[in-house]
Order: C-alpha cells, then sequence, then structure tokens
C-alpha cells in the first residue's frame, strides 16, 4: 500500500510537472489549472503515504535518509501548491514540481524506511530541529526556483524576445518577492534547527565536532542563505544579484550535499 | 417565427457610410419605436463606430426585415438607392450566430476586443427602455437572444483565449510593464510629450493603478492641460532628468527629431544606475530615447517596434483561438435555437391542455350530478383521478411538441396535433390533405 501511494505520489508529480512544460510550451491557460489540481492529488498521495508509513514503523518519517527526502519533497511539493493556489503563481512549479519529484525519486533510490543510527534521545527537540531544517531547505528550493524563472524572466525582457517564457512566467517583481520571502522565512527557520541541534547533542552528551557533516552542511547553507539575503543591500540590481545568489546558492547545497553524502557513505542517516 | 438582423460593419461599409449609418443615444427610442411598430415583432438596435445593426424577432415570420432595410437606408439620404450594397441580412441560425459572434469580439476590427460586449449591453438596455404601444419593443425572444449571446460571450472569454494579451500599441505597454512590475498600482510614471498617444497610453496606465503620474511637454501649458485631465502632476521640460529617479515608468511620445533622452542625460540624471526597474516606453516617431539607453542595467527599453511586435504576436494566438470559439457559439446556437423554436408550439400546447381540461371539467360535473350522494372526500378523489389521467394522456403529446419543434419539425407536429384533437375552430386540413395539395 505504502509503495502504491509512494510511485502515485512520484508519478502525479511527474504529471503535473509535464503538464506545466506544456503549457509552456503551448502558451495554453487551463492546463494549468489542471496541472495544480494533478499536484493536490500528488501532495494527497504523499501525505497518505507518509501517514502509512508512520503508521506501519511507529515513528514520524524524520529519521533516516530515504523518509527525510521523502518529507523534504512533500514540503517543495506543498510550497508549489500553495504558490499556485494561495499567490497564484502557479507557472513557479515548472521548477519546483520537478525538484520534488527528483528528491522524492531520490527517497525511493535509497529506499524509504526508518534508518540511522539507533537514538535513545529522540524526542521533540529532536522533531523541531529536523521539521524547521527540512522546512528552511524547502525554502530554499522555493527561493532556487523564484530566482532561475527571475533571471530567464530578466534575459527575455531585456532582450526583447516575448515568447514562451514572456507569456508563462510570472513578473519580475512577483517572482522577486517569492524569492525574498522564502529566504526571508527560511533563515530564520534553518538558525533554529541549528541551534536547536546543537542545544540536542549537548543535552545528550553527543556533542558534534566541527568538522562532522552535519555541521560544515548546515552552517554552509545558513551562509548561503545569509548571503542570497545580503547581496540584496546596496544599490544596482539587488533583485538580479538576489536571485543569481539564490540560485547559485542553491547549487553549491546540493554540490556540498553530495559530496560529504559520498565521503561518509557509510552513514544511514540523513547525512 | 423568424429572426433576423439587418446591418452593416466594418467588413461591409466604408466609415464614411458607417458614419451615416450610426445612430446616437437619443435617437434610439424613436427609431426602435417605428422599427418594431413597421416590423409588427421585436427590436434591438446596434450602433456603434465600426456597425450598425437592427436585431428583430418576427412572430408572425413575415418580412419585418424590409423595415430595418427602409429604416437604414432612410439614414444614406441621396444614396438610399444603393444602400443595398452595404447591408447585409441574416436569418434564424446564422442571425443568432452573428449576434453570438458580435458580441465575443469575433466580427470587430481588433479580434476579441471586449468593448463591444459593453455595446451590445446597452444596445440591449436601451431597447428594455423602449416601449410603444404595445409594451417594451424587447419581448422573449430578443430578451432571451441578447441575454444568451452575452453569457455565450463571457464563455468564449473564459474558455478560450481570444481576449488574451494585448492588441493595441498603448495596452502592449502596459503588459510590458505588468511583466516587470506585476502590479502597476501606486507606481508612478513620467510622460514626456503631451499628444495624443502619451494621453492614450496614459489613460491606459492609470486605468491599470498607476498612481502618480508626471508630464513634461516642450509646451508647458499642454502639460498642464493634460496633467489636469488625468489626474497628474506637469512639470517643465527641462525638468525632467530631475524626475527620472523617483518613477518606474516613462512613456515617450514627443515630436522631437532627435533623441531627447540619450545615455549621457540618462546617466547624468542616474548617476550610480536605476536603482531599481525602469521600463521605458518609446512610442515617439523617430524614437526619443537613444538605444544605447536600454543597455543600462535595471533599464527595460521598448520603441513602437517592440509593442508592434506583442500585439501581432497576440492577434495571432488569438487567431488560433478561433475554432474553439466557433466551436462556443454553434453549442449556444443551437440551445437558444431549441428554445426558440420551442415557442411556435407553445400556442399549441396550451389549446391542448385547456381543451384537456374542458372536456374533463365538463364530465365530471355530468358524472358528479349521478353520484350526488358520495362524500365530498370522494367527489375530490373523482376529480383528482380525472385530472391525473388527462395530465398522463396529454404528457406525451406535450413533450413530442417540444421534442418536434427542437428538431426543426414543429410546424408539421402542430398542425397534426391541431387536426387530431380538433384545436382550431375552423376545419383544418390534415397534414395528409396538405401533402397532397
Amino acid at each position: 500500500m505504502t509503495q502504491i501511494l509512494h510511485f502515485g505520489a512520484l508519478g502525479l508529480y511527474a504529471l503535473a510537472a509535464a503538464l506545466l512544460g506544456v503549457s509552456l510550451a503551448r502558451g495554453s491557460r487551463t492546463l494549468p489549472r489542471l496541472a495544480t489540481g494533478v499536484l493536490a492529488l500528488g501532495v494527497a498521495a504523499h501525505l497518505a503515504d507518509l501517514a502509512a508509513y508512520a503508521g506501519r514503523w511507529q515513528e514520524l518519517p524524520l529519521v533516516g535518509l530515504g523518509p527525510s527526502l521523502s518529507v523534504l519533497a512533500l514540503l517543495v511539493a506543498v510550497g508549489s501548491l500553495a504558490l499556485a493556489t494561495l499567490g497564484r503563481t502557479g507557472p513557479i512549479g515548472l521548477v519546483l514540481v520537478p525538484v520534488a519529484a527528483v528528491v522524492l525519486a531520490a527517497a525511493d533510490a535509497v529506499g524509504v524506511r526508518p534508518g540511522g543510527e539507533e537514538m535513545a534521545f529522540r524526542g521533540v527537540w529532536f522533531v523541531l530541529h529536523v521539521v524547521a531544517a527540512l522546512l528552511a531547505y524547502a525554502g530554499l528550493a522555493v527561493a532556487f526556483a523564484a530566482g532561475l524563472m527571475y533571471l530567464l524572466q530578466f534575459r527575455e525582457l531585456k532582450s526583447k524576445r516575448f515568447g514562451a517564457v514572456f507569456r508563462f512566467f510570472p513578473p519580475l517583481e512577483t517572482l522577486d518577492h517569492i524569492g525574498r520571502g522564502a529566504l526571508l522565512a527560511g533563515l530564520p527557520l534553518l538558525t533554529a534547527a541549528l541551534l536547536l541541534g546543537w542545544a540536542w547533542t549537548e543535552r545528550f552528551h553527543h556533542p558534534l565536532s566541527a568538522g562532522n557533516p552535519k555541521v560544515v552542511w548546515g552552517v554552509l547553507t545558513w551562509l548561503v542563505f545569509a548571503g542570497a539575503l545580503a547581496v540584496r543591500a546596496g544599490g544596482g540590481r539587488r533583485e538580479h544579484r538576489a536571485a543569481l545568489a539564490s540560485v547559485l546558492g542553491f547549487a553549491v547545497v546540493v554540490a556540498a550535499y553530495l559530496f560529504l553524502r559520498v565521503s561518509t557513505a557509510s552513514s544511514a542517516g540523513f547525512l | 417565427m423568424t429572426l433576423a438582423v439587418v446591418g452593416a460593419s466594418h467588413r461591409t461599409a466604408p466609415i464614411e457610410v458607417r458614419e451615416r449609418l450610426a445612430f446616437g443615444r437619443a435617437e434610439l427610442p424613436a427609431a426602435l419605436a417605428r422599427l418594431a411598430a413597421e416590423a409588427r415583432g421585436e427590436a434591438v438596435l446596434l450602433s456603434t463606430c465600426n456597425r450598425t445593426e437592427v436585431y428583430l424577432a418576427l412572430p408572425g415570420g413575415g418580412d419585418g426585415a424590409e423595415a430595418a432595410r427602409g429604416l437604414l437606408a432612410s439614414r444614406l439620404g441621396a444614396e438610399a438607392a444603393g444602400a443595398a450594397r452595404w447591408l447585409y441580412e441574416h436569418r434564424d441560425r446564422a442571425a443568432a450566430a452573428h449576434l453570438y459572434r458580435v458580441a465575443a469580439g469575433m466580427d470587430s476590427m481588433i479580434l476579441g476586443e471586449p468593448q463591444i460586449l459593453g455595446q451590445a449591453r446597452e444596445a440591449y438596455e436601451a431597447a428594455r427602455e423602449t416601449a410603444d404601444e404595445h409594451g417594451s419593443v424587447v419581448g422573449p425572444a430578443l430578451n432571451r437572444l441578447f441575454q444568451s449571446a452575452f453569457s455565450v460571450a463571457g464563455r468564449v472569454r473564459s474558455e478560450t483565449g481570444l481576449g488574451r494579451g494585448a492588441a493595441s500599441v498603448p495596452s502592449a505597454a502596459v503588459e510590458l510593464a505588468r511583466k516587470i512590475f506585476g502590479s502597476l498600482r501606486g507606481r508612478r510614471a513620467l510622460v514626456l510629450g503631451a499628444g495624443e498617444m502619451s494621453e492614450i497610453t496614459l489613460e491606459c496606465l492609470r486605468g491599470e493603478g498607476v498612481r502618480a503620474a508626471v508630464v513634461a511637454n516642450r509646451t508647458h501649458a499642454r502639460a498642464c492641460e493634460l496633467a489636469a485631465r488625468l489626474g497628474g502632476e506637469a512639470i517643465r521640460w527641462d525638468g525632467f532628468d530631475a524626475a527620472l529617479p523617483g518613477v518606474d515608468i516613462v512613456v515617450c511620445s514627443t515630436a522631437a527629431p532627435h533623441p531627447v533622452l540619450t545615455r549621457e542625460r540618462f546617466r547624468a540624471a542616474l548617476p550610480g544606475g536605476a536603482p531599481r526597474p525602469l521600463c521605458i516606453i518609446d512610442i515617439a516617431l523617430p524614437r526619443d530615447v537613444e538605444p544605447a539607453v536600454g543597455d543600462e542595467p535595471n533599464v527595460f527599453l521598448y520603441n513602437v517596434d517592440d509593442l508592434q511586435q506583442v500585439v501581432e504576436d497576440n492577434l495571432g494566438r488569438r487567431r488560433e483561438e478561433l475554432a474553439g470559439a466557433e466551436a462556443i457559439i454553434a453549442r449556444g446556437v443551437e440551445e437558444f435555437w431549441s428554445w426558440y423554436a420551442s415557442l411556435a408550439v407553445v400556442p399549441t400546447i396550451r389549446a391542448l391542455r385547456e381543451q384537456g381540461e374542458a372536456v374533463r371539467r365538463a364530465e365530471v360535473e355530468r358524472a358528479l350530478r349521478q353520484l350526488a350522494h358520495l362524500s365530498a372526500a370522494d367527489q375530490d378523489a373523482i376529480d383528482a383521478l380525472t385530472r391525473a389521467l388527462v395530465n398522463k394522456l396529454l404528457h406525451a403529446p406535450t413533450v413530442k411538441l417540444r421534442d418536434a419543434a427542437g428538431n426543426g419539425r414543429g410546424t408539421a407536429a402542430v398542425d397534426t396535433v391541431r387536426y387530431l384533437f380538433e384545436l382550431d375552430p375552423d376545419a383544418h386540413p390534415s397534414p395528409h390533405d396538405q401533402e397532397t395539395e
């Protein structure tokens, strides 16, 4: 049952992404609405899948690489759905939904089952730490999507190309607002996640060294958030700089994760 | 029952003819009353700068369209005799389809333009407010036709892309600005030049919520006049550089023979570059803004060719939507026609029902005279029983009559029913007799 729901959610995400791609190519008005509906079904299937996981394993899907990636994919998909329905900026799903699908596929590849070391000190602090961190990463994904689309739309407008991107993508300022909002929401969440993680390990006498991959990646991500917000200071093309920083920062965070992951291949945890 | 439209539009008549055919709002009541009286039917007169059309519903059939032709020809004075070459006429389904296309903007000079829908509503309202000695000149047929036209036009706009995208240079300017800023509410605009294009573009921008407009013109009085009319602020021509840092949108439409905004001047006005996106719309010929200004960071510069490209792209996409729009129109016409054709059978259905009720009542009264010993409850039961019997017997003929009307066989069905049930006081020939004849 869990497998059906999981692959169902993955299939629906892929279908929603494909519908958005066709909408971009054809300039269709109705397909984005259909894509939003399909995405909503995907989110529902994904939620049911994670609920089934919690019921089956008697724990929240927050420990281990597969479950964590699955929750991250869900948060990204929920972000895309919220932007499509509340913010009426469904086209941002053109980037976000494939991100959610890829992350969910990665979760499938590594296996969605409890993993990682047995931790006797799991509790509310741990849950808050993981949830805040995953929400922050989802925020970074939203900022990346908005930034990438900003750069493409900016190029189209500047070079006077009034094609599919011009028609389908949201206005520059809307994309900038989404990116800024995602970073502004993500930074405090990530800060809280890092502090909670630190306090949690200290409390249970498992302090992490400065060279621990979790610490390295957490601090690097925090710096990316702070940097993407900091480049907005000053004059000139602030929005353009911020979009570029979001895109590059996301790429750096993903690359760093993959590098750290490979270098610590024995771990069954998130990192 | 006939439905007809007689008129002339930009497709059939040049502007010199169209302007003479046009009716002012004050002329409509008299013209409508005359039409309704002469045509002996319902009438609506739609008159815009691109078309003058008379819509008629003629319950008695007849050739009321001649009255419409006469009315329109009379507007042409000495050329009345040759009016026929400017006029077109559609009847029945084609007339309904024509109105639907007109209301949806499919017959407009600019494909998909929305103003015609409002003008059709105004024409309909004007006719509803006009009455002759028989009452309003709009009856059930045109009432239903126009209401369905508004509904079909709404569906065409919402279900197809026929109204999407800018279809004029000023609205293309707004579309481009919106792609940069999203909402234009509260934005500031600087207008260089106080000509007609500036005015139209500024009107479009203000319609989108642009809050403050600063107008600069070489003739300051003209700038003041435009600023006062459109609710902006006039500044001296020499001072427009100082206004540049505070605006989001610049519209240039001067008659200057050389660029008024050069890169040097731009850099002098904004030494650190544009602090936020600046949209410059240059609709002047020759151009007012040096192309190099468009290379400045954060500056989006568009000239009239760029805007025209947006318009052409949009119109091309609108044309691609025509097939979908035609399908909606066809469905709307069939729905309307099904209802309209059923109007022809209504008197027969009513007569059939009245006759059935009269026979029932007479028979019940006769029977109850012989059954006077029955209680009131029993008598009521007999009354209800007979009413149910008559209703059930007449149900099938009623439904079949309506179906036949919808299928275009209403006349034959009406004749048959009236013959079989002897609904006409005079002897009525049977369908068979008619065929024999």
